[in-house]
This record gives structure tokens, sequence and C-alpha cells, in this order.
């Protein structure tokens, strides 16, 4: 059986989009391979990791972390190096050349998108096989790496089984007294330095929305540092009460969230993937995104979504308006990205390699 | 001449084909095969076949593309000439297959079935192949060994796209613009875009005499199956046992009427671009003896009527010392001013020649011409080109300076001093010292149009910078010459039929051919005739060694040895200077251009590829 050793930020014990990525393809992999997984970071873990992959203790400071790397890397006489994170890829270039074996790099989006330092990019152009999220990642790492681009691969996400049509959770619609309402649901992070998902162009919206849809609400998921901005706007459109802030949902509550809302809405300018669209449309409701960047993809060039010019207000303000005339029913064309077409694709890259 | 399309929806994520795209791209190629147009789609829409026809032989319908085989597993679509087809269908046949057409297209499936992609040593002629293998879930892109036949394509991640040109491709809309440095600093640095890149990032050539396979996966790096230094270097190890030195003459003529012969395989006439040099009319002398008789046409220029650069007059002679049929176009300049739009949409990718080949084109289809024969690469077989003896010379003289440290550095600096002082014309001069000693890179400084150091004047220094970094042209160069062909003249030999003839004089002859529906055939291009020159070439001591081919033909007029090479000249430089049209101007924006000695090709160069790019 061959060995890998995985270099990863958090994978077994983490949260968010690429921990759960990291997860999946580990998943996809472990009949067949050995994986010993090095994150920098991890919280306790719960449950019983599956068969054939170990986590190694995390290590975040850097020095240690590589010294942990080349002990593994060592010990286990590992057969390739997986890489989770560009800047990660000189230490693990220095593992696979010491040890002369092959290395593959996974992008998941921003992070590959501009011009890295020259050693991180020097190293980059020695992987045997690199996979790219989306297309637009691949367009944007092949304009400043100079691999060959045969062997530029995608690897696109997939999604959960929990993620399921069906009728809205009560609980959900009393926590956040929704009764009655008809909901847009945008989940991600409110960072300031990602504001080009586009909370502020719904936000902006709602107010021609709210004359033909009266009982619209406007349901905000996730945490951060953006959300001040986003408060003032509400209030300066005049849909304060219409807007609403519910902060970080839990994994588990995610599922019910979706089949609660009536529409998933998210107007992204710039998007690695956005896993989101896919979990959306799984749970049976319309979609509307962003045409450019990743979206293209996560949409299947619009056939799991509505696609918009992301900063178009009118096309938005029409395009959530037909979503909330659409029937709840699951989109079948979301089966392009099930996790047995993305365990089977994974596997035979890992297995060329 | 045909135009062909592929799309392949390879990977899992992917969506089904688009019929409409297909159709759009192939159409694009309309007047590549203006004689129809024939499209396929796999059951599943996952793959799509397009073909846009110029019909040469088995005019039939049977002889339409894509062509599949009988259990539907195989199909093909297929832009060139297989020229050996009948004995490769003859040995088909005797081993059980069963043929519905008279056409070369139907022997690539029968071939394919009996040896895989083996099959492409058997293949004789030019070809850019797209064939779909359903069994295997494959598609391959196949390119004839010289790369005479163009093959293009556009891997986005998700859905292969395949196409005989560049712009045919970007009119799919779903291939990326974004720009491929590479491709612009190689077309500065040597007059066309160099393969496998284009102009942009996406869009790749399929590298000449090389195979990319695509399956659920996507693209395998090109495999190349031929290699000019390969035979060299074969010919080598062979040169004892293929006959005696005085045989060479006989040989040589011998290879060179197969080759023909091979060439005139049409069921349309095949018509001859005779100019007044040692090719073209060695190959009229053996059409003569073959007892073909064959239309001959010249492209000569009212501005050069009566003075020695007249190629007209001995063209002529030639034609009717070997009782061809003669016609000739006189270009004039205001037909020339009038078609430099029509040129520049043409050009597929931007070029600094082919507008000879564009009007000698124009009015061989103006006769009804389909297939022309040209006498293209006898230079590079036969060592016809100064580089052959200034090469060597180079690196003999370079050797010592090139191992001092820095030397290259320093002179440059000089060098370059002088010139912006005025005091030096030749701006090629600065690269001497660091270029000179090594075959390869003194090759490419005899054949530069600008220096490395020149780019950040012409693409701004960041675009300079990462082209150059990705384009690795030394270690392209250097491609060439492994396995090492074995000496001066199989090196340079090698190094023109792999870079100047195939990045420059086929693709231009591909475009301006094209622009008017025109096949046009070179008998001196062809992987069995160099297989079999090869070791009698690598005896004879003389760099230049044109006189196998001017002594080819049975009637032979003495005159003809002595001509020198004048080619087919066009008045560009003075024609271009003098322009007055605004659409020209681009390159006055450029202060290096601006020097009142600056080369018309570097002007026209940076117009084009203004014109092409933007």
């Amino acid at each position: 059986m061959k060995k890998i050793l995985a270099l990863v930020a958090e994978a077994y014990g983490g949260g968010g989009g690429i921990a759960q990525t990291n997860r999946d393809l580990f998943e996809a992999l472990h009949q067949k391979f050995e994986i010993f997984v090095l994150p920098r970071k991890s919280n306790p873990i719960q449950s019983v990791l599956p068969k054939n992959i170990q986590q190694e203790q995390a290590v975040m400071n850097r020095l240690w972390y590589a010294k942990k790397a080349f002990q593994v890397a060592r010990r286990e006489k590992i057969d390739f190096v997986f890489c989770g994170h560009l800047l990660m890829a000189p230490l693990a270039r220095m593992i696979s050349k010491t040890k002369n074996i092959p290395l593959w790099v996974h992008l998941y989006g921003i992070d590959a998108w501009e011009k890295p330092s020259g050693m991180v990019r020097g190293a980059v152009e020695h992987a045997e096989l690199v996979t790219a999220i989306s297309r637009f990642t691949r367009r944007k790492f092949l304009s400043w790496a100079g691999n060959s681009p045969e062997k530029v691969k995608i690897l696109p996400v997939t999604y959960g089984e929990v993620f399921q049509p069906g009728s809205k959770s009560e609980s959900l619609v009393e926590r956040y007294g929704l009764t009655g309402k008809r909901v847009l649901l945008t989940v991600g992070r409110l960072a300031a330095q990602e504001k080009y998902k586009g909370h502020d162009r719904v936000i902006r919206a709602l107010p021609e929305i709210l004359k033909q849809v009266p009982d619209a609400m406007y349901v905000i998921a996730g945490e951060g540092d953006d959300k001040k901005r986003l408060e003032t706007l509400a209030k300066d459109q005049g849909v304060s009460d219409q807007v609403l802030f519910i902060g970080y949902i839990s994994e588990k509550e995610l599922p019910a969230l979706y089949r609660t809302a009536d529409v998933f809405v998210m107007p992204s300018a710039k998007e690695g993937f956005g896993i989101v669209f896919l979990e959306a449309a799984a749970s049976g409701i319309p979609v509307v995104g962003g045409q450019e960047g990743g979206s293209l993809d996560a949409l299947a060039e619009g056939k799991i979504g509505r696609m918009i010019e992301a900063d178009n207000i009118s096309q938005l303000e029409e395009a959530l308006l037909q979503g909330l005339r659409l029937p709840r029913v699951k989109n079948e064309a979301v089966e392009r990205f099930s996790r047995a077409r993305y365990a089977a694709h994974a596997f035979k890259m890992a297995e060329n390699l | 001449m045909c135009g062909i399309a592929g799309i392949f929806s390879y990977h899992y994520a992917s969506s089904e084909v688009n019929r409409e795209e297909l159709r759009h791209i192939r159409d694009a190629m309309e007047r590549r095969g203006p004689d129809g147009s024939g499209e396929w789609f796999s059951k599943n829409n996952r793959v799509a076949l397009g073909h846009r026809r110029l019909a040469i032989i088995d005019l039939s319908e049977k002889g339409a593309q894509p062509m599949h085989s009988e259990d539907k597993q195989l199909s093909v679509s297929f832009n060139g000439e297989i020229y050996n087809y009948r004995q490769l269908r003859q040995s088909l046949e005797a081993r059980g297959s069963v043929f519905h057409s008279n056409s070369d297209t139907e022997v690539i499936l029968h071939l394919y079935r009996q040896k895989g992609l083996e099959m492409v040593h058997d293949l004789r002629g030019m070809f850019a192949i797209i064939l779909w293998d359903e069994q295997k879930n494959q598609m391959h892109l196949i390119r004839d060994p010289y790369g005479i036949k163009p093959l293009y394509y556009a891997d986005d991640g998700w859905t292969l796209r395949a196409a005989s040109q560049v712009k045919a491709l970007l009119v799919s809309g779903k291939v990326s613009k974004i720009k491929e440095p590479a491709g612009s600093a190689g077309f500065f640095l040597t007059g066309s875009v160099p393969e496998p890149f284009t102009l942009y990032q996406e869009i790749r050539q399929v590298p000449a005499g090389s195979i990319v396979s695509i399956d659920s996966l996507g693209c395998s790096e090109p495999k190349q199956y031929f290699s000019i230094s390969k035979i060299f270097s074969m010919a080598h190890d062979q040169k004892g046992s293929v006959g005696s030195e005085r045989d060479a003459q006989d040989k040589i003529t011998e290879s060179l009427t197969d080759s023909l012969k091979s060439h005139f395989v049409s069921d349309v006439p095949v018509g001859l671009f005779l100019s007044a040099g040692v090719d073209s009319a060695a190959i009229a002398g053996l059409s003569f003896d073959l007892g073909h008789k064959m239309n001959a046409l010249t492209l000569a220029f009212a501005e050069f009527q009566g003075t020695a650069q007249d190629e007209l007059p001995q063209a002529k002679e030639i034609a009717s010392f070997y009782g061809a049929p003669h016609s000739e176009m006189l270009l004039s300049r205001e037909e020339f001013q009038k078609d430099l739009d029509s040129i520049l949409v043409s050009m597929d990718q931007p070029s600094i020649d082919g507008i000879n080949t564009y009007f000698v084109s124009k009015a061989a289809h103006r006769q009804g011409w389909k297939v022309a024969l040209s006498g293209m690469g006898g230079d590079e077989l036969f060592g016809g080109y100064p580089s052959f003896s200034e090469v060597p010379a180079m690196g003999r003289w370079m050797y010592l300076p090139s191992r001092v440290p820095l030397a290259g550095e320093l002179f440059q600096l000089a060098s370059s001093f002088l010139i912006s002082a005025g005091l030096l014309r030749q701006p090629k001069i600065t690269g001497l010292v660091k270029y000179g000693a090594h075959p390869a890179d003194a090759y490419f400084l005899k054949r530069a149009l600008f220096l490395p150091w020149e780019l950040p004047a012409l693409l701004g220094s960041e675009a300079a910078r990462e082209g150059l970094r990705r384009l690795q042209l030394k270690t392209r160069l250097r491609a060439s010459l492994k396995p090492d062909p074995g000496g001066d003249f199989e090196r340079i030999a090698s190094l023109e039929a792999s870079h100047y003839m195939r990045n420059q004089l086929l693709r231009d002859a591909d475009w301006a051919g094209m622009a008017h529906s025109m096949e046009i055939r070179v008998p001196l291009v062809d992987s069995v005739l160099l297989q079999r020159v090869a070791p009698f070439l690598i005896r004879s001591k003389e760099s230049n060694k044109k006189f196998f081919l001017a002594g080819a033909a049975k009637k032979n007029r003495a005159s003809l040895k002595k001509r020198s090479k004048t080619g087919f000249s066009v008045p560009m430089a003075r024609w271009l200077s003098e322009e007055k049209a605004a659409s020209l101007d681009a390159w006055k924006d450029i202060k290096m251009l601006q020097r009142p000695e600056t080369h018309w090709s570097r002007r026209w160069a940076y117009t084009a590829y203004q014109k092409l790019a933007a």
C-alpha cells in the first residue's frame, strides 16, 4: 500500500471549507493508500479516524513543523507528498527532492491567484501534479507558474450527503422568528477582505424585493469583520428589520438552515469555487450566484443555479424574485459533483502519480 | 487542406458539448474547406468532431468527414494527405480490412484498428488528425513529423477543444483570451510564434511529430514519435551499409523522384509554384523525367521588371525548357496595399513572412487550382542557407571569448553603446559573444529578429521577463539537437527544419494558402525522403549540398546549377516604408524602431503583432 504524507493547514478537528475538502480527499483515497496527515492546527478530535488515516499532532511553529514533516517522511518511507497549501510548497518540495518522490500540490482558490514569492513559485513548478479547485483557479495559477499545463488538473469539491431537500425546520423558524417569512439566505464568512461575496449587493436589492414580496427576509449566516459595514448599510437602505445576522452556524445545523431558506444567494465577484452553492442546490432550494471566477464551475455554467453579473443590482433583483417563485425541488444537476464521482477521480489521479 | 475541430468534455464535472459551439469553431475555418462540412456528436454528447472539406482525394460523399469505423467505435476528423495510402490500403486489405471509400481518411481508421498509435510510423505525408476511440474513451491529437499541418488545442481543465486554427478556437467563446507572454517573446525573438506556444496561455500547438492523448483525467504531455536529429543520428550508424559514395547522386535522385511521385497523388490537378531558384526548378525537372505535365506559376513584381532581381525571365525559361505550361502573377504595389488588411486578417498568428505565398496562392486560386507543389525545404535538407557555413564558423571564432567570465555581458554593453552612438548598425552584433559559441545559440543569433535584451522596449519589462522565463528558448533549441545529430551540417539541418522551417515557413504556407483555399504540398519536406538521403548527405564534405538537388533531373540545364538563390522576394522594404496607411503606423510608437537604419522586418513585426495581439 502506497503511503502519502499530507501537509495541510487543517483536516480532522478543523472547521471550514478547506479542512472539509482535505478530509474529503483523504477519504477518497484511504481504501488503497495509507495517509499521514500533518496539520498546522487542530482541535481535539472527537471521533475515530477512518482506517488508514493517521493524523499527527498539530504543529503551529514553522520550524518544528518542518522537522516533524521530515521525521514522518523518514519514519514511514513515504511514496509521495501531498501539499494542501501553496505556502507549504517549499517544504513539500524539499521533502520530495531529498526523498526523490513525487509532489502533489492542491490549490483551493484565492491563495493561488496572485504570483507568490520566487521560492514558492520555484517549489510548485517542480510538482508532478497540481490540482486546482476550479477552472478559474487553474487559469490564474498557469498565468504565473511555468508548469506544463498537462500536469495541472482540476479536482473540484464535493458536497455532503446530509444535504437533502425537505420541509423547513420548525425549530429554526421559531428561533429566528421566521414564521410566515420568505427567506433569502447567504452562508459565508463576512471578511472585510472578502467583500466580493456580495452581501452588500443583496442588501441593496432588498428594498425592491420587499415591494413585491413584503414578507421577504434576508438571513446572513457567518461571522466576520465586515459585519459592521453591512449593518450600517442595511440601516441606510431602511431594511434593518429585514436583514438578520444569525452568526456562525454549526455544521450540524447547516442542512436544516438551507431547508429553511427559499432562495440561496451569493452574487460573488470572485470565488475559488463556492461549495455552498452545491449544498444549497442539493437541499432543494433555488440558487443565485455570480458568473465570474470559480462560481461558474460550482453553478455548472447555469445548470445548478442562476448566474448573474455580480455587480448588476437589477439583474440580482430579477433573479431573486424569480427564485422566490420557483418550486423547492432538488436540482439533479448537482449530481455532477457527487461524492462517488469525486472519489473515483481523485483516486485515479493518485494512482497515476 | 481542410479544417478540423473537436471537443471532448472529458472531466466528470464538465458540461455536455454545446453543438452550436462546435459549429462556430468549424465554420470559422470555412476557407480551409469550402467544399462541404460535417459534424458528429457521441451518443452521450460528450464528444464532438467537426470538419470543413476541401475535396482532393475521393471527391464523392463517401470521402466526407468525420468518418467512422464500421462498428462506430472509431471516429476521425483529418486534415492533410496520406501519400502512401494506396500501399497501406493494399496491405490492410491483405490482412482482412474491408474498405467503403477510396479516401486516405479511411486508411487511418483501419490502420489504427490494427496497430493503435504505432500507426503513425507508417503514415507518409502531412497530417493533423483528431481521432476518437470510443472503447478506450480516449481522444488523440496527432501531427505529422515535420509539422506541416497545424493542430491547436485548448484545455481548460474540464473540456478539451481542438482546431486547425488559433482564431477558430477563440470563436468558441469558452477559451480564455489571457495572453501567453512566451508566445509574444518568442515572436519578437524569431519572427514567428514558436510551438507549442501561441499568443494565448490556454491555446497550444501539438508539437510536430507528436501525439497528445486525452482521457477522463485530461491531456497527456505531448509524446514525440519523430525527430529530425534522431534521423541524422541513426544515419551515422548505418552510413557504412548504404552503398558507395559514387552512388550518392543516384540514390538521392531516386529518393527525390519517389517523394515527388507520392506528392502527385490527387484526384484533382496538381500545379507548381515556380521561382528561378534550384528547388522548384528541380521539381519541374524531375516531373518532366517522370513524364508528368504540370502547370507552373510564378510570382513577379511590377517594380522589378527589367532589373536583375526579376525572377520572371528565368522562371519562364525553366518552364519552357521542361515543357510546363507557365503563367505569372504580376504583383503591383496597388494590389499589395489593397490586400494588406486581408493579409493580416488571414494570418492566424503574427508572422513576418508569408506574403509572397499569399499572392501566389491568390493567383493559383483564380486559375482554378486546388493543389500546388512548392520547393520549400530544399535549403533545409541540402544546406542551402548561409547558416550552414556561418554558424559553425561563428562557433569556432567565439569558442575562446565565450569562455572568459562576463565577456558576453561586457561585449553586449560595449556594442549596445556603440549602436546607440550610431557607430554600429547591426543590433544583433551585441549577442555575438554570448550566443556565438554553442551551435544552438549561434543559430538563434543568425535567425534572430530581436535579441532578448531588446524585448522590454517592445513588450514592457514584466511581460518580457515572464515571457523569456516561460519560453526557455535555449532549452528548446538544444532539445532539437538531442540525440546529437553528429556533425555541423546535421546540426544546422536539424535546427533549421525544427525551428525556422517549422514555425515560420510551414505555418506561413498554411495560412497564406488557406486564405485562398489552396493546398500547398512540399515534396522536399518528407520524413521518408530525409531517412533515405541522410546517410549520403552526411558523407559529403561540402556544407552546401544543393548540387545534389540541382543535378537530380536527367534533362539538366547547366545554368540552373549556378543560379544564386533569390527566392520569391517581395519588395516589402520599400513598399512598407513608403506605406502611408495609418493602420500600419504602430511601429512609430517605439523609439528603438524609429532609427532610420532599422530593418523593415522589425517594423513589420511590431505592426503585425499589434494588429493580431490587440
